[in-house]
């Protein structure tokens, strides 16, 4: 079903489709792939050109004030063509940034400006539920140093700087209180992988990694808060490009389906295959409910961490499913590398084990729930 | 913060809050008790007295306009009273006078029509069933064939119908039947009219379930009588107004509310029965739990859209492909937490209320068959949304 917007809101919407159409699409996807190219540097200048950045960072913090909704709405059309830009790490971290005040100023005017690429470090293993160990942060002399390994970051090779939860050791106890931090690319090692849709995966070492005292955007129980709000934007934002990956393999499979005959007849014709769409569609109208809900739930002040852990949960899953199925309604040809829609499936892929997968945010949203 | 999964995405303007907490204080003073989280049916006698008590308070009929006796209410204000009542577990009055025939009657029906019926309707002194399904004629509703055939000012009426529920207990049904045998399409042929149950040559026998009572019926007539004057709407057009979604009536069937009462059962049940220690428990309890609410993000989206008059055709299908088999789900999870007590006929004792999952269990099978089999939705999906070719 259509999303409630208001005028600014389908504008927005509007030119996200367009641009999204004009800069993406599964050729583009492809020779970035071909080239192992991290990141579509023509289609995130032109997004940045149109404000998506603004959009995540309210008006008090010198953005467009909109909010989660909007960044939703851009990115299910990102997912739709396939895009390869780090919108939803970015307008996750701007959306923090934001609420973080004077201390993050300059950083979310080169972000909102395309000067700066700024994107989250943060432990997948178990996203949150086990093996998470953050790295380690230490003072000398007014200065940080940081000691850890970090592993899966996408668009770290393509970053000027990493969005950093750091534990600051302590002598006096065990633990210590964590602090949120960016950490220039350069003095961190990077070993980059790259994932089966030609995203990259990057494990990010840092050994004694400097990070000034004005590099420190928050500590203590502010930075934990705001570490957990992020997670909890991540998620989401994953969740709704994964709605647009979803959308457009159905979309596709029913253009393939009236069109290829078999037996004399259209594919589509074949209440076994008929049935087997409409339950993908269910699927899917029910995910894009649920992200908008969550999304405007959030832009409310009324977000619940398992809000977000459903989201993530339902769209990967959701996404694995319909693109399988899509693949399967193809035949050979989806078998094929040649085909689009293989490009669909291990997009989803890609995205459904960012961020925690089905499995962990199940988990996390039964956590959370209890 | 504390997750509750019956107030999920509730929007409540300040004048709707209020009236939700009115609606609250009010049902939990004056429902009777024997009627609250019962495991076992409630029979139309026994909902007598508590549909007398929502009409007393003017809340029987909160979608019919004003001017025919209802509330008038906005969809939200439907939504509410239909929470508030099942927040308690009591029943919700029975729909099929309220909600089938109800609004039929008030968009076709004559004003002679509608002074007769109407007021027995709001009031519950009158109970109605529905005469649809035959044995030859369930998905496939329009291949009908109990005729009505016009003798003067009479029809008379031979045939048979089946799975009528409250049958047995009815005084009228709204039936379809079949005016024109030649007519083509079939069902430009059928005819909806309200026959009398006590009216000579009407022969009603009780049908068991599958959960051991007698939910429906099946009645026979043979040359039955009635009156031309119980024609709704024109001869032989009777099928255009059976098929009419009217006002919210889809908004009341498909209710998350269904399934989120089963998942609180199976968490109470679970930690009666040490369950809810088991990880696996956990996991497929959140993985319902996250359904649940994609499915109540999706049906207040419909909410929504509906008070803008921009709800799609897909919704009626997408829900009822939705709910039904969501609520299956958390009837058969019931059932496994129950553990071995889930295969018996005894209530279980859960801190002194009586659950009985395969109660529960059976009763839920019900919700993918009634009202187009959810086979039907899929096909309606795939031909009128997604536009395949037949």
């Amino acid at each position: 079903m259509e999303p409630i917007l208001d005028e600014q809101q389908s504008l927005m919407r509007e030119t996200a489709v367009r641009l999204c159409k004009d800069h993406g699409g599964p050729k583009r996807a492809r020779a970035l792939r071909n080239a192992a190219t991290e990141m579509d540097v023509p289609a995130w200048m032109e997004l940045v050109r149109s404000g998506w950045l603004s959009a995540a960072v309210s008006e008090d913090a010198g953005g467009m004030g909109k909010g989660m909704l909007d960044v939703c709405l851009a990115l299910e059309e990102s997912g739709r063509q396939l895009l390869m830009v780090p919108f939803a790490e970015v307008a996750a971290v701007a959306h923090i940034l934001g609420k973080i005040g004077a201390r993050a100023e300059n950083q979310l005017r080169a972000i909102q400006q395309g000067l700066q690429i700024l994107v989250p470090a943060l432990p997948q293993e178990g996203w949150g539920n086990v093996g998470s160990a953050l790295p380690l942060a230490r003072s000398e002399g007014g200065q940080w140093f940081l000691d850890g390994t970090i592993k899966h970051v996408p668009f770290a090779q393509t970053a000027q700087s990493y969005f950093v939860a750091a534990k600051r050791s302590s002598r006096k106890k065990a633990g210590g209180e964590i602090m949120l931090c960016a950490v220039l690319k350069h003095l961190v090692k990077l070993h980059t992988v790259q994932n089966v849709d030609g995203s990259t995966s990057s494990e990010l070492v840092m050994e004694g990694s400097l990070v000034e005292e004005s590099q420190v955007m928050a500590r203590g129980g502010e930075a934990q808060a705001l570490l957990d709000t992020l997670r909890d934007l991540l998620a989401i934002t994953t969740g709704a490009a994964l709605v647009g990956v979803s959308s457009q393999a159905l979309d596709m499979t029913l253009d393939y389906i009236k069109y290829r005959q078999q037996f004399g007849k259209a594919l589509g014709s074949f209440q076994a295959l008929q049935h087997r769409v409409a339950d993908c569609f269910v699927d899917i109208e029910l995910n894009r409910s649920l992200v908008y809900r969550v999304a405007a739930s959030y832009d409310a002040g009324q977000g619940h961490p398992a809000m977000a852990a459903a989201v993530k949960a339902r769209t990967s899953r959701v996404a694995l499913s319909v693109t399988r199925d899509a693949l399967q309604l193809h035949g050979a040809i989806g078998y094929t590398d040649e085909h689009d829609i293989g490009l669909y499936y291990k997009r989803a892929i890609a995205l459904a084990a960012l961020y925690g997968n089905d499995i962990n945010q199940t988990a996390r949203f039964s956590a959370l729930t209890v | 913060m504390i997750w509750d999964n019956t107030t999920l995405f509730s929007d409540d303007n300040p004048a709707d809050a209020a009236f939700r907490k009115e609606v609250r204080e009010w049902v939990d003073k004056n429902c009777p008790e024997n009627l609250r989280d019962r495991p076992s049916r409630v029979t139309p006698p026994e909902m007598k007295p508590w549909h007398r008590k929502l009409y007393e308070r003017g809340w029987i009929a909160p979608h019919w306009p004003k001017e025919a006796g209802g509330m008038g209410a906005t969809l939200e204000q439907q939504l509410i009273l239909f929470e508030e009542i099942s927040r308690i577990g009591a029943p919700t009055p029975f729909p099929h006078g309220l909600n089938f025939f109800g609004p039929i009657l008030i968009h076709a029906g004559t004003p002679e029509q509608k002074a007769k019926h109407c007021p027995g309707i709001l009031s519950g002194e009158v109970t109605w069933c529905q005469g649809y399904s035959e044995a030859g004629a369930g998905s496939d509703l329009a291949s009908l064939k109990t005729r009505a055939v016009l003798a003067g000012d009479h029809f008379i009426v031979n045939g048979h119908k089946l799975w009528t529920t409250n049958g047995h207990y009815a005084d009228w049904m709204f039936a379809l039947v079949r005016t024109d045998a030649e007519a083509k399409p079939r069902h430009a042929g059928i005819s909806l009219i309200l026959i009398d149950l006590k009216s000579p040559g009407v022969t009603v026998k009780p049908i068991k379930t599958i959960r051991g009572d007698a939910e429906f019926a099946e009645e026979f007539f043979d040359d039955v009588r009635v009156p031309r004057e119980n024609l709704i709407g024109p001869l032989n057009g009777g099928w255009k107004l059976a098929t009419m979604l009217l006002g919210g009536e889809r908004f009341a069937t498909g209710h998350p509310r269904n399934a989120a009462i089963l998942l609180n059962r199976a968490r109470q049940v679970a930690r009666v029965t040490g369950a809810d220690a088991d990880p696996a428990f956990r996991q497929q309890l959140a993985a319902l739990e996250i359904d649940l609410l994609a499915f109540t993000a999706y049906y207040r989206h419909g909410a929504a859209l509906h008070g803008l008059g921009k709800v799609p055709d897909s919704m009626t299908p997408v829900m009822k492909l939705a709910a039904g088999p969501l609520a299956q789900a958390a009837s058969e999870f019931l059932v496994q937490v129950a553990g071995p007590a889930g295969a018996s006929l005894a209530d279980m004792d859960i801190h002194g209320e009586a659950v009985n999952p395969a109660e529960d269990l059976f009763e839920m099978r019900r919700v993918t068959v009634g009202g187009g089999a959810n086979e039907i939705q899929r096909g309606i999906l795939a031909k009128r949304t997604l536009d395949l070719p037949s």
